[in-house]
């Protein structure tokens, strides 16, 4: 079980992390290979945050991927999530809690970890900290590194790139493996140009 | 080959409640019409004949006879669903159908040989799909629609005519079999007439001197000729199912023992015409006289019944009747679906009815305008996206594997992702040497680190609703990277998301 490959079936993964850690992109890239694959995904948006013309500039296939808006609601969001991970054939369930994670107790962590394990759903929760605690089978904490700019160095052009580290912080399958540098590219949207 | 067959359903009246009410089938029951006391019986099943009980006497001279019966009024619209039942199981068969009346259709059957087989297979086939639908009937299968007729007549489940000796094979069978009034059916008896055989012997120009009209009619049908055309019958654009009761229903798992088997014998005729249905019209009548009326659309075409009661039921709970339920009108839009079959290398979908069942109740949790794929519109404004229709297995299906392919090429990995802000934050920012240097929101300053920009963006400046703007990605002095955007029609700064 690593990083990249992030979103095992029949399991909860938790993404933790502060604004600009690269959590988001790490959540974009488990549903970019689910729908790419063919599968379909769903994503329960907490605070209304995915950026639709972004995700599918990143290669997600939009058209396989259910988008559960929940205008702020926590409690929406959550139940919203019970629905999906208890429905068979999705191949990913994220669940984006954003910066204010809601409260789930053990015993709600539990019952979730075997609806997905009933319905072989992965379920991806992302927010600003823990909240499945032993539930979740694998949780990773994002970090930011550095931030690089294109042009000189008091006088940048453009933005580059976001450096963050991903460190393992539960892997109940297998001992937390080392720190993973990653790097996510600021792609060049239509209005901007190339 | 024949080419007509004719699906009689016997006792007809009696067989569409046998067909609401299942139970019923194998006890003595009697279709009354009628305010007590004065109730005629209209239709009797074939137990209740057995106890000698027929039309048109009183029910209670028919109670006089057997204390056991049961009797039921047939509603209107349940005589109209068994019609348009045994006309879809018939349809099933042959794209070519007559209406000839309650319980009564005529099927053509020429060229079926090479779909089903020879007539006999037709005909067993016609018997199966009729009993889906809730039916017992007999078939007959001759060269002629009027011999057909006679044919289901006689009793046996199938009984085929060969072409050429209609008069020879039909020749035995009582006159009764043609449905007389009881005028004529008096003056063949005073004449002695008591087979087909005895009529179609009588001298033609005889019979149109003495009965008119109805002479020449009941020659034809006795030499098992046909005169009128063939009236084809077009299936309505929707499919209704109703169901009465005698007492008051205010739960709603009280509704679901009503409710159900309407949806199943609903089902069972979109089984049939190989349909699905897109929109349920659900009419529950009221104690108090008014209908509640509500349309559950289905997430994906659906032919299951447990599934479609499960969403009846949201629906129902989310809008819940005035007053008790007296009776249920259930109408399905039809669609047709096209089968699929998935390739053995992909990934699996979700079932039809666990989606659908998931959608609603998502729809239900956070708003139907609040769940679907999201659809990028064809715009240069930030954030133009709207949803759409969940569909995964439609997308399978239309694209090819060379799509497949083609989405699995060229695609930049590794992309930063935007968390968008929706509607965008207003924000101060101080400028400083053409470039921000500081922004203010929820009361507190962060420093700009780095920034890069103005993007300038601008579109429908030919239209009212226009828009220009100039962007710019600030590293902020918390670490926070975000773009922050000027609206250049208002002035106005706003925080429009975060890099994450």
């Amino acid at each position: 079980m690593g990083v990249r490959t992030l979103g095992r079936a029949g399991e909860i993964t938790e993404i933790a992390g502060r604004l600009s850690s690269g959590r988001t992109s790490l959540l974009i890239g488990a549903l970019r290979r689910a729908t790419r694959g063919g599968a379909a995904a769903a994503l329960v948006d907490a605070d209304d945050a995915f950026d639709a013309a972004g995700a599918g500039r990143a290669g997600v296939d939009l058209a396989r991927l259910l988008w559960v808006r929940c205008g702020r609601r926590r409690d929406l969001a959550l139940r919203a999530a019970d629905l999906l991970a208890r429905c068979p054939g999705f191949a990913v369930v994220a669940v984006d809690f954003g910066e204010l994670a809601p409260c789930l107790s053990l015993a709600a962590a539990f019952r979730l970890r075997l609806a997905v394990r009933r319905s072989q759903v992965a379920l991806v929760v992302l927010s600003s900290r823990r909240i499945a605690g032993a539930g979740a089978a694998l949780a990773v904490e994002t970090v930011q590194t550095g931030v690089d700019w294109t042009g000189p160095a008091r006088a940048a052009t453009r933005l580059a790139r976001l450096r963050a580290r991903v460190s393992v912080v539960r892997a109940r399958s297998a001992p937390p493996s080392a720190p993973l540098d990653m790097e996510w590219w600021c792609e060049v949207s239509d209005g901007r140009g190339a | 080959m024949s080419a007509f067959a004719c699906v009689v359903v016997p006792y007809f009246l009696a067989a569409a409640v046998e067909r609401v009410e299942p139970g019923l089938r194998e006890r003595p029951l009697i279709v009354v019409t009628g305010t007590a006391p004065a109730t005629r019986v209209v239709e009797v099943n074939a137990p209740a004949r057995v106890l000698g009980v027929h039309p048109p006497m009183t029910e209670a001279e028919a109670r006089a006879r057997c204390p056991e019966l049961t009797s039921r009024t047939c509603a209107d619209e349940v005589a109209a669903a068994a019609c348009h039942a045994l006309l879809d199981a018939a349809l099933a068969v042959s794209p070519r159908i007559e209406d000839a009346g309650p319980g009564v259709v005529h099927v053509d059957a020429s060229g079926l040989e090479k779909l089903i087989g020879d007539a006999t297979a037709v005909g067993r086939r016609l018997v199966r799909e009729a009993r889906a639908v809730g039916f017992t009937v007999t078939v007959g299968l001759a060269e002629s629609r009027a011999a057909a007729r006679v044919a289901a007549r006689l009793g046996r489940a199938v009984t085929v005519i060969d072409a050429g000796r209609e008069r020879e094979m039909l020749a035995g069978a009582s006159v009764a079999l043609l449905e007389l009034d009881a005028e004529t059916a008096a003056t063949l008896a005073r004449w002695g007439v008591r087979t087909l055989g005895e009529l179609a012997a009588l001298p033609r120009d005889g019979l149109v001197a003495r009965l008119g009209a109805t002479g020449l009619r009941l020659h034809d049908l006795a030499c098992g000729l046909d005169r009128e055309p063939f009236h084809a019958y077009t299936p309505p654009p929707f499919y209704q199912e109703a169901q009465g009761v005698d007492w008051e229903i205010d739960t709603l798992d009280a509704l679901a023992a009503m409710l159900t088997p309407v949806l199943e014998r609903l089902c069972a005729r979109l089984a049939a015409g190989h349909l699905a249905a897109d929109v349920l019209d659900v009419d529950l009548r009221l104690v108090s006289g008014e209908h509640h009326q509500r349309r559950v659309p289905l997430a994906h075409p659906l032919g299951d019944a447990r599934a479609m009661w499960t969403l009846v039921r949201l629906d129902l709970e989310a809008h819940p009747p005035t007053a008790a339920v007296v009776g249920v009108a259930v109408t399905a839009q039809p669609v047709r679906v096209v089968a699929g079959q998935g390739g053995l290398w992909q990934p699996t979908m979700p079932a039809i009815r666990d989606l659908a069942t998931v959608l609603t109740r998502l729809a239900a949790l956070v708003g139907p305008a609040s769940v679907g794929a999201p659809q990028l519109v064809d715009s240069h404004r930030p954030d133009a996206v709207t949803l759409t229709r969940f569909d995964p297995g439609a997308v399978a299906g239309a694209r090819g594997r060379s799509t497949a392919r083609a989405l699995t090429g060229d695609v930049n990995g590794d992309t930063l992702a935007l968390r968008r802000l929706r509607p965008p934050r207003a924000i101060e920012v101080e400028w400083s040497d053409e470039a921000p240097f500081a922004v203010r929101w929820n009361g507190a300053r962060y420093r700009v680190m780095t920034s890069a920009g103005p993007w300038r963006l601008s579109g429908d400046w030919w239209d009212v609703d226009g828009w220009a703007r100039d962007e710019w990605d600030v590293a902020l002095s918390d670490g926070t990277l975000c773009r922050i955007a000027l609206d250049l029609r208002t002035g106005q700064w706003f925080l429009d998301g975060v890099y994450d």
